[in-house]
């Protein structure tokens, strides 16, 4: 009964899916765009129902069964929705279609337009539709109705990760609606200025929500995974960094097209890139082919399916492009112009992105070959490092220059300034920090260079900041407080090992731990292992819990850390299944420096990102 | 040759050195921190011996995991050749005796790896793709080891 319910709505969104395309082609234009927007409404229902479902434990349904439990807290049997390949998939089409409703509705200027938009934004809806239906429909039957459901991976029990994929998604797919975007404009020819401004806030609000999801996955690994850290380079990882990447890029070059009317192709191919490495991304983390925690699906059928389909959306919008590109003329830039400086932009991102594809993809390729290799972080870390020094200075000079002028006397004589004031400070850091490293030196330099030149602006401009400035200066300060944060924390960090009975103190450095006392508590759904560490830091005393949780079900075991925030930096502690039989248990320390900067620099770079959204086009 | 012809000459040339140049130094890199995988027979049938970090998977014999003081070692089997792995650090919550599981270190000898990370897993059913591989090669893969 549930199941066909279910079924029947599915089977009628890809009706009117398939009717909407039907009317476009018969130039109904308005009932075009209103079934494909009944469409969207009824998937969205079809969620609502799934929500249902697992929310009160119907295990009639093959995906609540494999994904919820009737012990599991309310919240989580929510959040179990979207946590398995089938319900994420169902998201993934209804962010699709909301994205084109909400276009249908907010915008109203060019009837042509605006349907060639939802055309295109329907197609990719219907391709996804029908693979969901095909290959992994979310409310497969199951029968006999098993009592009880096999639960969920207790470490995404977590209420960080109830958000991270919805906000992930709302990033991803956005970027459909800028490919539909680009793709309407190259067929009505239209992409220029105007096109430009109408896009803005859909391309930054995708940004925004795809650097929030990113933000929040970095959080949750970095407590709840007791890895001490907020980024491993790992291929899921990437597969979101990439996307962002060309999407930043895409950002920047969007604004040329709105102020000067130039890079038309370029931005169209980047918003292409965009998508299409959304779609990888999506590929990567849901095909298997990774070893990861997001990776739900193992059944390869899918992940050739994904391929396909990312074949097919890149190639056609491709041969859109050739054939309706416009021939620009390629008039030359003055080298220390805003035009060029932004160039240089899209030229570092986009090498960003290639070493990082290449790290990704690389080990991928040679799996196919019977090789099996992994790339350790070390080659992103030594291949970025040089460039991004360089990329830093350049954003910190490309925000004062002019549209088409070469630089002032009055900018270089105070770029000067902020150079010798960089210089300084980070010798002096150097110096007293006794760590002579010409890595660290380059990085905290260029860092504080961006950072000192957005705090000479907001001066120079005697703090009357227009919010156009506003989310740019936020934004680009983010970015300087983050690569200063990452390079402080990752020198001036430490970790420990070490087995530790009750009653016993270990000692490092300036720190000491006293492992004092440990409990056991019955939850919900857990048996939770708490501990009590006293913690002497420079006179200071605190106390730290980290403990091991055993779910019943699936039986699994987790370690939840602890973490004690100081000013500037923060004890982080993780314990470990002690031996059955011995009173030994094993803990990782980690003191790590710094971490609030990397963390107040993506809430900046948001902010920024937000503010941008708003902000009225002129 | 013209000044305008020389010119483009000129940056033709400094690009494709520059391109030639950051190439190399990619590709080195990517070579440098490539860890590659072996299974215990793949390690039996090389010629050369790997002497940089390398990982290696298999089935965690049962009854081998043993410790002395802070020194854990077990053997790591795709029951047809076994590795006898020492490790020095913390185990990992998931990482059991008769379970998969892959570790990263040094060899020392042939047939003994001294581990310096063993690499977790996310959930209790999950085999790494790596091990699952190996096990087909050698016939000996069951389908109750994880989904």
């Amino acid at each position: 009964m549930a199941s066909s319910v279910a079924n029947i709505i599915l089977i009628l969104s890809i009706f009117f899916s398939f009717l909407s395309n039907l009317f476009f082609f018969k130039k109904k234009i308005k009932l075009s765009i209103h079934t494909f927007n009944l469409s969207s409404i009824l998937i969205i229902s079809s969620f609502f129902l799934l929500i249902f479902y697992f929310s009160t434990s119907n295990f009639s349904i093959s995906t609540v069964y494999e994904n919820s439990h009737t012990l599991k807290p309310f919240f989580y049997k929510i959040s179990g929705t979207w946590g398995n390949h089938e319900g994420s998939l169902l998201l993934f089409i209804l962010i699709v279609g909301l994205y084109g409703t909400l276009f249908s509705l907010i915008y109203n200027k060019n009837i042509t337009f605006k349907s060639w938009v939802i055309f295109f934004q329907n197609n990719i809806y219907l391709i996804f539709l029908i693979f969901l239906i095909v290959k992994s429909n979310p409310f497969d039957l199951i029968i006999p109705t098993p009592k009880e459901g096999l639960g969920l991976n207790p470490i995404l029990q977590d209420p960080l990760l109830v958000f991270h994929p919805p906000f992930l998604y709302l990033g991803y797919v956005g970027f459909s609606l800028t490919l539909s975007l680009v793709l309407a404009a190259l067929v009505t020819r239209q992409l220029d200025s105007t096109w430009a401004k109408i896009s803005w806030p859909w391309v930054m609000s995708s940004w925004v929500f795809l650097t929030i999801g990113i933000t929040l996955g970095s959080v949750w690994a970095y407590y709840e995974l007791g890895w001490g850290g907020y980024w491993f380079w790992d291929p899921v990882e990437n597969a979101s960094l990439m996307p962002w990447l060309a999407g930043t890029a895409l950002i920047h070059s969007l604004i040329v097209l709105k102020s000067k009317n130039k890079m038309q192709n370029w931005t169209a191919l980047l918003a292409i890139l965009t998508f299409s490495l959304s779609l990888l991304g999506t590929f990567l983390v849901r095909s298997g082919i990774l070893n990861s925690v997001h990776a739900f699906a193992n059944d390869p059928d899918r992940g050739i399916f994904i391929l396909v389909i990312i074949f097919f959306i890149t190639t056609v919008s491709l041969l859109i492009h050739t054939f309706y590109s416009s021939n620009t003329s390629n008039n030359k830039n003055l080298f220390f112009s805003k035009e060029s400086f932004l160039n240089i932009n899209n030229l570092f991102l986009l090498f960003f992105l290639f070493i990082i594809l290449l790290g990704t993809v690389y080990p991928i390729i040679l799996s196919a070959l019977n090789e099996s290799i992994s790339i350790g972080p070390d080659y992103y870390n030594t291949i970025l490092a040089p460039f991004i020094f360089i990329f830093l200075i350049a954003m910190s000079i490309g925000p004062i220059l002019k549209w088409s002028q070469n630089i002032g006397l009055k900018d270089i004589y105070y770029l000067l300034i902020v150079f010798f004031i960089s210089i300084i400070l980070s010798s002096l850091i150097i110096i007293f920090s006794k760590r002579n490293e010409l890595i660290l030196y380059l990085g905290l330099a260029s860092s504080l260079v961006l950072i000192f030149t957005i705090l000479f602006e907001i001066y120079k401009s005697s703090y009357k900041i227009s919010i156009i400035n506003l989310s740019r200066l936020s934004s680009h300060l983010g970015v300087g407080v983050f690569i200063l944060s990452v390079f402080l924390n990752s020198y001036f960090s430490k970790t420990k090992d070490f087995e530790i009975q009750i009653g016993e103190t270990k000692k490092f450095d300036n720190v000491s731990l006293n492992f004092t006392n440990q409990n056991i508590f019955k939850i919900n759904n857990y048996l939770e292992m708490r501990t009590d560490f006293e913690i002497l830091d420079n006179n200071k005393i605190f106390i730290l819990n980290p403990s091991i949780r055993r779910y019943f079900q699936p039986d699994q075991i987790t370690s939840e850390t602890s973490i004690k925030p100081t000013l500037m930096s923060n004890h982080y502690l993780v314990i470990n299944f002690p031996d059955l039989n011995s009173k030994v248990i094993g803990a990782r320390y980690y003191f790590n420096f710094f971490i609030h900067g990397i963390w107040f620099g993506l809430i900046l770079i948001i902010f920024g990102g937000i503010l941008s959204v708003f902000k009225k086009r002129i | 040759m013209n000044s305008k012809v020389k010119k483009r000459l000129y940056f033709f040339l400094v690009s494709i050195i520059t391109i030639l140049v950051i190439g190399k130094f990619i590709f080195d890199s990517l070579k440098i921190n490539s860890v590659y995988f072996f299974s215990p027979t793949d390690l039996k049938n090389t010629t050369e011996i790997p002497n940089g970090v390398i990982r290696i998977g298999g089935m965690v014999k049962n009854k081998s995991l043993k410790k002395v003081g802070n020194q854990y070692s077990f053997i790591v089997t795709d029951f047809k050749n076994e590795i006898l792995v020492n490790y020095n650090g913390i185990k990992p919550n998931l990482f059991e005796e008769g379970q998969g599981a892959v570790v990263e270190g040094k060899l020392n000898t042939r047939t003994n790896l001294v581990a310096t990370k063993i690499l977790a897993k996310h959930d209790e059913n999950y085999m790494p793709k790596e091990v699952a591989d190996a096990l087909k090669k050698t016939k000996n893969w069951k389908k109750n080891y994880g989904k």
